[in-house]
């Protein structure tokens, strides 16, 4: 069965073809910066050359269309014709507390999903639209949506409770829900392989820093804590999304600027994090050059971001009443050399011990980061949600054949 | 039916607004106005309202980039062709309106939905001017249209329960707004309401019972409402505001409609309001209050 995988998010989309006889990965690829004049398409076939394609690219239907030219493309395709694709996994941000596991896409799950915008307005949308555009380009083809939200239905009530009216629970289901499931779900297990050590052992630190950014606490396996909230919102500072703050903030300035309810969640959301504190950019990447470059905004935006990563990790510490293991993961924290020493270099209280040289390799297989002497095992281990979502898809697309 | 691309006739206060919110709903527009000028205008003043969102954070500018790309500029009926739906909006003049309708009717197959924006005027009359009125619906959005949740659903004599259905569905699932369903009346709820409110505050300014600021307040402060009954009729245009009042009163013939002197004094001066840069109080090219 060969099963493409979408994660569409807000101005990207990622896909990986797979053919699930061997779990090998057929064609991978991006769709960066949708709705600008230069999108990018990376496409990706496995043993053939990379192609990369410059575009204007507006909205995600139009992105599934080029990346299902792209797979039956005569030069650089994987398949034949789009008939060959059995089945469809989405990745979706926000499953509330009423999908559990990964589920069927029918009316009642795109409905349900519907229902879960307010909860994540940044992210859901672009999933519906993802189930939509393969529902236009793919007309009858099964599809099935894994939630980031599924892994941390274990949290306790302390955890995912806010301190709050409670009948703001009972009415809206207001609480923790989290994010990055599938991938701090994931790493804390090919954490406990690679460590060759039993999961159910382990308190985990999973730091999940991609443009979005989470922390998760994982004691025996479970989430127990999480740093992103009822929406993605909370936690760390991230690219465009301020991350914790004073909740008295939102209304104080509702009414100094007289901003609607919509123009503060987009602030906050859109218009924040990395990108408000640096004035640059929402990408670490550039954000650590304006430092390189002594750009004092950028140095500043940094400084603030690795601040909130390490109080993070020393709080999940104290949650756990002590850490096994610090996973670093995504695309920050996969990649950035100086943001991981930044932080660790500061954690020694709890025995963490750098190997700079180790922290300096450049590479897309699991490592270990902290020196042979360390008391917390520090890796770093590229995430791999996609597999999690074709596993998931396969197994439940079987199950309704049967 | 399936709602993708959406002809809006007339490039005012209300087409702008329209074809902003269904551009930034991921609908493609089709804004139809009679001349080049007029429309880069309409352009470039929903580019404006756009920048200014943009500046409250309200959008980030791939966002706006995207809206201005679903808007296409469209001089001739012809183009309308290929539209799921046409909303007219041009001045509230029964016979300019006929005549849209009547070219509407020629080049629109005759499944699609042709609405109006009016707001006083008969849909019973519109539809008259077509061959298919079964189709012809009163659609009336409220300025601005795209902070304003609502919508009047207005069946004519002859409206057909499918063309009220997907108007409705339109309204509430594509545009994402409460519709409310009236009967064919000048002034619908809406409208008769508002300006009946409105002219009442002009009448209190000319009585000199309060000074125009003062009467404001009363009402923002006093019941909430995010503008005083004033400053909403310059935001609104002091023109339409005297055209409803007039055609309300023909056709109720009650005094209650007649329009305030000073309001009619002010459009006689060419003071329409935000649109002119002046009504009861001054505004910026930004429609701010100065």
């Amino acid at each position: 069965m060969n099963i493409l995988v979408i994660n569409a998010g807000s101005s990207s989309l990622k896909y990986q073809l797979y053919d699930m006889t061997d779990e090998s990965v057929l064609a991978k690829g991006l769709v960066e910066r949708i709705g600008m004049d230069s999108s990018i398409l990376t496409h990706k076939p496995t043993g053939k050359q990379d192609v990369t394609e410059v575009s204007e690219i507006l909205e995600h239907t139009t992105a599934i269309r080029k990346v299902l030219g792209m797979l039956t493309n005569e030069e650089h395709g994987v398949i034949d014709s789009i008939e060959s694709i059995q089945a469809v996994g989405h990745r979706v941000v926000h499953g509330g507390e009423s999908f559990k596991e990964s589920a069927l896409v029918d009316s009642d799950a795109k409905a349900e999903i519907r229902r879960l915008f307010d909860l994540a307005p940044l992210h859901n949308p672009a999933s519906m639209m993802g189930i939509k555009a393969a529902e236009t380009n793919m007309p009858g083809v099964p599809q099935v949506v894994v939630f980031d939200t599924a892994f941390h239905q274990t949290m306790p009530e302390k955890s995912y409770l806010y301190a709050i009216p409670r009948v703001l629970y009972n009415k809206y289901k207001v609480r923790r829900y989290g994010a990055h499931g599938t991938s701090h779900a994931y790493v804390s297990q090919a954490a406990a392989e690679f460590l060759n050590r039993p999961l159910e052992d382990l308190k985990i630190i999973t730091c999940h820093i991609g443009n979005g950014a989470s922390l998760t606490a994982v004691k025996g396996g479970e989430s127990i804590d999480t740093s992103m909230g009822m929406t993605p919102l909370e936690g760390l500072m991230m690219g465009t999304r301020s991350g914790d703050l004073d909740p008295a903030i939102v209304p104080f300035v509702m009414n100094k600027e007289e901003l609607t309810v919509n123009e503060v969640n987009s602030m906050l959301n859109k218009h924040s994090g990395l990108l408000a504190i640096s004035g640059i950019s929402s990408d670490m990447r550039e954000i650590t050059e304006g430092m390189e470059k002594g750009d004092p905004n950028s140095t500043l935006a940094f400084e603030m971001y690795e601040y909130r990563v390490r109080k993070y990790i020393g709080s999940y510490a104290a949650a756990m009443n002590g850490v096994d293991v610090i996973v670093f993961t995504a695309g920050v924290g996969e990649n950035s050399i100086v943001l991981r020493q930044r932080v660790l270099e500061q954690l020694t209280y709890l025995g963490v011990e750098l190997d700079e040289e180790l922290n300096s390799i450049r590479s897309g297989e699991p490592r270990r980061i902290s020196a042979a002497n360390s008391k917390v095992e520090v890796l770093v281990i590229p995430t791999n949600e996609e597999l999690v979502i074709a596993r998931d898809t396969h197994r439940i697309v079987q199950a309704s054949n049967r | 039916m399936y709602f993708k691309k959406i002809g809006v006739v007339g490039g005012g206060t209300m087409g702008q607004g329209i074809a902003e919110m269904l551009a930034a709903k991921g609908l493609d527009v089709l804004l139809v106005e009679k001349t080049p000028e007029k429309l880069d205008y309409s352009y470039r003043m929903i580019e404006t309202s756009l920048d200014k969102q943009l500046e409250k954070w309200g959008i980030t500018q791939a966002e706006k980039k995207l809206i201005l790309n679903r808007i296409q500029k469209v001089t001739h009926f012809a183009e309308l062709s290929t539209c799921d739906m046409v909303i007219e909006t041009i001045i509230e003049d029964l016979d300019a309106k006929k005549e849209v309708f009547t070219q509407l009717d020629q080049v629109c197959p005759s499944h699609v939905i042709l609405a109006s924006n009016t707001s006083t005027l008969s849909l019973t009359e519109l539809a008259s001017s077509t061959k298919y009125p079964e189709r012809v619906i009163g659609m009336h959005f409220i300025h601005p249209v795209s902070k304003v949740d609502l919508v009047e659903i207005i069946r004519g004599l002859k409206t057909s329960d499918h063309t009220f259905n997907e108007t409705k569905r339109f309204v509430e699932e594509v545009s994402d707004k409460k519709g409310i369903m009236v009967y064919e009346s000048p002034g619908f709820v809406t409208t008769r309401m508002i300006t009946l409110m409105i002219n009442e505050a002009m009448h209190l300014l000319q009585e000199g019972v309060a000074s125009a600021e003062d009467i404001d307040d009363a009402m923002r402060i006093g019941y909430n409402f995010q503008h005083g009954p004033l400053e909403m009729a310059d935001r609104f245009g002091l023109d339409s505001i005297l055209a409803a009042l007039e055609r309300m009163f023909r056709e109720y013939g009650e005094l209650k409609y007649r329009p305030s002197i000073v309001l009619k004094k002010l459009v006689r001066a060419g003071q329409l309001g935000v649109k002119t840069g002046e009504g009861f109080f001054k505004y910026d090219k930004d429609g701010d209050r100065v």
